[in-house]
C-alpha cells in the first residue's frame, strides 16, 4: 500500500520536526501537532518496528468507527451514546496530537442537548473536515517514515 | 511486575503498553472491563491494574468494586484513568476501591512514579503476607499445654489422653517445645543426695577397713 503525500502550503507548522529525507517534499499541516506525535520517538522499540506508524495505523483504523458511531447516535438522538463516542474520539485524537478533531470533540461534549441540541450538525460537519485533513497529514507522515 | 491495562481506546492502550514495557513491566492488555475482570480473577493475576473509567460493559468503577470483593490475600493496586477532572468522579473512584487515579491526558513521568508507588505497596503487601504465612506456620508447630491434668499425688506421673501414666518430663516434652536438662535442686541435694553420698562413703570406708 502506498500513500501520496499531501502538501498544504497554506498551513503554518511543519508536519515533522525530523528533517524529511532527501527527495521527499517538505509537507506542512496544522491538522496534527507533529511535535506531540514525534515525542513518541523516545519510546521506539529496538525491534525495527515504528511505534509512530503503528499508532497512526491504530488511529486511522479506529477513528472512522468512532465517527460513524457519533453520526448514528446523532441520527438516533441518543445523546448519551454520542457523548461516549465523542469522549473516546477526543482521547485518541488528543493522544496523537490531532488537535482540531480533539477541540471539536470538546465542543460537542460541552453542548447542552436538552431541550434542543443546537449546533450539533454544524460541529459534526466541521469534525468531518478536520478528520479528513488530519487523515491526510497522518498518512503523509506515515509514508515519510516508511521510506 | 505484572500489570493489566483495561482501555477501550486502541491508541491509548498501545501508548500505555509501550510505556509500561519500557519501564520493565510485564503487560497484559484488555480492551474492555469484562476482559480485564477475567484476567484479574485468574490465579497469579497481575498485581497492578490500570483501568480506564469509561468503558463499554463493565466500567472502571464497577471493575474496582468487583476486584475488591475477591478473596485475594494480596489485592491488586488499582490506578484509575479518568478524563473527567471533577472531584466527584475521583471520590467515586476511590470509594469504589481504587488506590490512585490519573487524569487524561496524563504526564508520562507522573504515570511512571505513580506506578512505582503501586509497585512499592504491592511489594510491601507481599512481604507482609509472607511474614504472616511464616508466623502461621510457626504457630501450627507450637503445642499447647492447657486444661486440667490428672497427676498422681505420690509419684507425680500425669495421665495422658490415652489413659496412660507418663512421667511429668515425658508428658511436658510431648506437649510443648520444652526440652529438659537434668540437675539437682539444693533441697533435694540436702535431703536426698547428701545423705546417700555420706552413706556411700561410710560403706566404702568400712569395706576398706582391715578385718580385726
Amino acid at each position: 500500500m502506498s500513500f501520496e503525500p499531501i502538501i498544504t502550503t497554506e498551513n503554518q507548522e511543519t508536519i515533522s520536526l525530523i528533517p524529511a529525507p532527501a527527495g521527499v517534499a517538505r509537507i506542512t499541516s496544522d491538522a496534527v501537532d507533529m511535535k506531540l506525535l514525534n515525542a513518541f520517538e523516545e519510546l521506539q522499540a529496538d525491534d525495527g518496528t515504528d511505534l509512530i506508524v503503528e499508532l497512526i495505523d491504530l488511529y486511522l483504523a479506529d477513528a472512522p468507527q468512532r465517527m460513524l458511531a457519533i453520526r448514528e447516535a446523532a441520527l438516533a438522538t441518543d445523546w448519551v451514546l454520542l457523548k461516549r463516542a465523542v469522549h473516546n474520539l477526543k482521547g485518541s485524537s488528543a493522544n496523537l496530537g490531532v488537535r482540531h478533531v480533539a477541540e471539536t470533540c470538546i465542543k460537542l461534549e460541552g453542548i447542552e442537548f436538552e431541550p434542543s441540541p443546537e449546533g450539533v450538525g454544524e460541529l459534526l460537519q466541521q469534525m468531518d473536515g478536520e478528520m479528513s485533513r488530519a487523515r491526510e497529514a497522518l498518512l503523509s507522515e506515515r509514508q515519510r517514515r516508511l521510506q | 511486575m505484572r500489570v493489566v491495562i483495561a482501555e477501550d481506546d486502541a491508541v491509548s492502550r498501545k501508548i500505555l503498553e509501550t510505556l509500561l514495557c519500557k519501564w520493565g513491566h510485564e503487560v497484559t492488555t484488555t480492551q474492555d472491563g469484562e476482559a480485564a475482570w477475567n484476567v484479574l480473577q485468574e490465579p497469579g493475576a497481575p498485581s497492578l491494574a490500570i483501568l480506564d473509567i469509561m468503558m463499554p460493559g463493565i466500567d472502571g468503577l464497577e471493575l474496582c468494586r468487583r476486584v475488591r470483593l475477591l478473596p485475594n490475600p494480596i489485592p491488586p493496586y488499582i490506578i484509575l484513568l479518568t478524563a473527567n477532572h471533577g472531584v466527584s468522579e475521583i471520590v467515586k473512584g476511590i470509594e469504589a476501591g481504587a488506590d490512585d487515579y490519573l487524569t487524561k491526558p496524563y504526564d508520562r513521568d507522573e504515570l511512571r512514579v505513580r506506578v512505582q508507588v503501586g509497585a512499592r505497596i504491592v511489594e510491601l503487601q507481599t512481604s507482609l503476607a509472607e511474614r504472616v504465612g511464616q508466623l502461621e506456620a510457626a504457630l501450627a508447630h507450637v503445642k499447647k499445654l492447657e486444661g486440667i491434668l490428672p497427676i498422681c499425688s505420690y509419684c507425680k506421673k500425669i495421665r495422658n489422653d490415652l489413659d496412660c501414666w507418663q512421667h511429668v518430663e515425658t508428658y511436658v516434652a510431648d506437649h510443648s517445645q520444652a526440652e529438659f536438662s537434668h540437675g539437682i535442686c539444693p533441697t533435694c541435694y540436702e535431703n536426698t543426695v547428701k545423705p546417700q553420698l555420706e552413706f556411700f562413703q561410710i560403706s566404702q570406708a568400712s569395706a576398706l577397713e582391715p578385718a580385726k
